[in-house]
């Protein structure tokens, strides 16, 4: 038996080799994606809940629910199924996504796009909506 | 019995008591998702996803624990069942399913109609629905023994098998409440009937569900079911109680995201669709009767 698969022992050695060396280089470092185009209503868009403190635990548990796998749990781009996209998970606590206006948080983050699904369906109500983009706006604080 | 009525009667005044204790909201819209799911362990819960959703859900059960290490709690036990289905609601608040289960390879087709949900405001203080299951007995001809069966009330002529004979139902009213973000109780009645049993069974049951959720964080919730099976004399058509049905009682954990929801329990009853608990289950939890078992759910939206 040992006789019959000893031909295997050099094919394998050069396969285990080569899937180590893929592991460097294949590309590691993604990309951000593109601007995103906002609809002008969006982008005027007002938020009916700013400073509601009662949405505070509703924002959370919305975001753990449907937000933490990718964007994480502090929204550091690192939660468990960011690595599966294909392109690099902004930090919603930075400068550059805190600077956008609520409506357009409201755009990217419910109507979407590619890899950032349409919640639409999964959070049907306005004030729940709105109680993520207030809970994406404490991050900044944290 | 008087009990059981007396029982059926306090529940949904007690989900009552709680309706003052509610957020007050600006507009009277449904509560934020009383369950996690459309299942509870072994039961339907009031919730149904939105219009659009196809839901895809695996329930599985081990074999029971009794023989401990040897076949590691049950888990490597032959009694294990399993019922894949498949969910799809068509408008929102009416659900229709079908689903195929191991133990008598039923073949279920179900539908749940949400009749009244809780609104934030109270002004509608309960969620109130409806469930129906229809199971086909799929095993083979040779399992009925000798193909022939007595009609009830025609003496001992005796019939051929037909289809029908191998149909069960379930029907089930359900009432729930949202007492809070962390505590949601609902209590149910049913009637399970079986076109063909055994001469020394009943074709009719009635029984009492009991189940509900304690979310201890933000993803995960403690969950528990209860379901009696009632020992009704008027409804019976047997002078003793021969094997009759016992209590299926069982507690788990539940973790959901956006699009699962992920169920670990123990529990009684080794079969997978609510007739067949109600009417079959012989396990019994005080006499090393629990399994574990566990139900994953996935969700599309269309």
């Amino acid at each position: 038996m040992k006789r019959e698969i000893r031909f295997l022992t050099y094919p394998l050695i050069i396969l285990a080799t080569g899937l180590f060396l893929v592991a460097f280089t294949l590309p590691q470092d993604k990309e951000y994606g593109g601007e995103w185009d906002i609809p002008e209503e969006y982008q005027n868009m007002e938020n009916p809940y700013t400073g509601d403190k009662s949405l505070d635990r509703v924002g959370k548990m919305l975001y753990t629910k449907h937000c933490k796998s990718c964007h994480g749990s502090k929204g550091e781009g690192d939660g468990p199924k960011a690595a599966s996209m294909s392109v690099k998970i902004r930090d919603l606590a930075s400068d550059e996504v805190q600077e956008q206006s609520d409506g357009v948080l409201y755009y990217q983050s419910i109507i979407g796009r590619d890899d950032m699904p349409n919640y639409e369906k999964k959070i049907p109500v306005e004030e729940d909506r709105w109680a993520v983009i207030n809970y994406i706006r404490s991050l900044k604080e944290k | 019995m008087k009990k059981y009525i007396l029982l059926l009667l306090i529940l949904p005044g007690l989900t009552l008591t709680g309706a003052f204790a509610q957020d007050d909201e600006k507009e009277d819209i449904p509560v934020r998702a009383p369950f996690e799911s459309g299942y509870l362990i072994d039961n339907q819960t009031t919730q149904i996803p939105i219009e659009g959703t196809l839901e895809y859900v695996i329930q599985h059960k081990f074999g029971t624990m009794e023989n401990g290490l040897s076949d590691v709690w049950g888990i490597y036990s032959p009694g294990a069942n399993v019922r894949l289905g498949l969910n799809y609601v068509p408008v929102n608040n009416f659900q229709v399913g079908l689903g195929l289960t191991k133990k008598n390879m039923y073949t279920d087709l179900n539908a749940k109609w949400t009749i009244l949900e809780q609104t934030r405001e109270n002004t509608i203080p309960l969620a109130v629905a409806l469930y129906g299951s229809l199971a086909i007995d799929g095993r083979n001809e040779n399992t009925f023994g000798t193909g022939k069966v007595w009609h009830s009330g025609e003496g001992t002529k005796e019939f051929d098998i037909v289809f029908s004979d191998r149909f069960s139902y379930f029907s089930q009213l359900i009432v729930g409440r949202k007492f809070t973000h962390w505590l949601s109780l609902q209590a149910g009645a049913s009637f399970t009937h079986y076109n063909m049993v055994g001469s020394v069974y009943d074709h009719d049951k009635i029984g009492l569900h009991f189940n509900g959720r304690i979310r201890f964080s933000m993803q995960s919730s403690f969950i528990f079911n209860y379901d009696v099976p009632l020992k009704i004399k008027s409804i019976s058509e047997q002078r003793e109680w021969v094997d009759h049905p016992k209590p299926n009682l069982a507690f788990g954990v539940e973790i959901s995201t956006s699009t699962h929801a992920f169920q670990i329990y123990m529990g009684t009853a080794d079969g997978i669709i609510p007739q067949d608990i109600m009417m079959w289950n012989q396990n019994d939890w005080t006499d090393n009767g629990l399994a574990i078992g566990f139900t994953i759910t996935r969700l599309w939206n269309f």
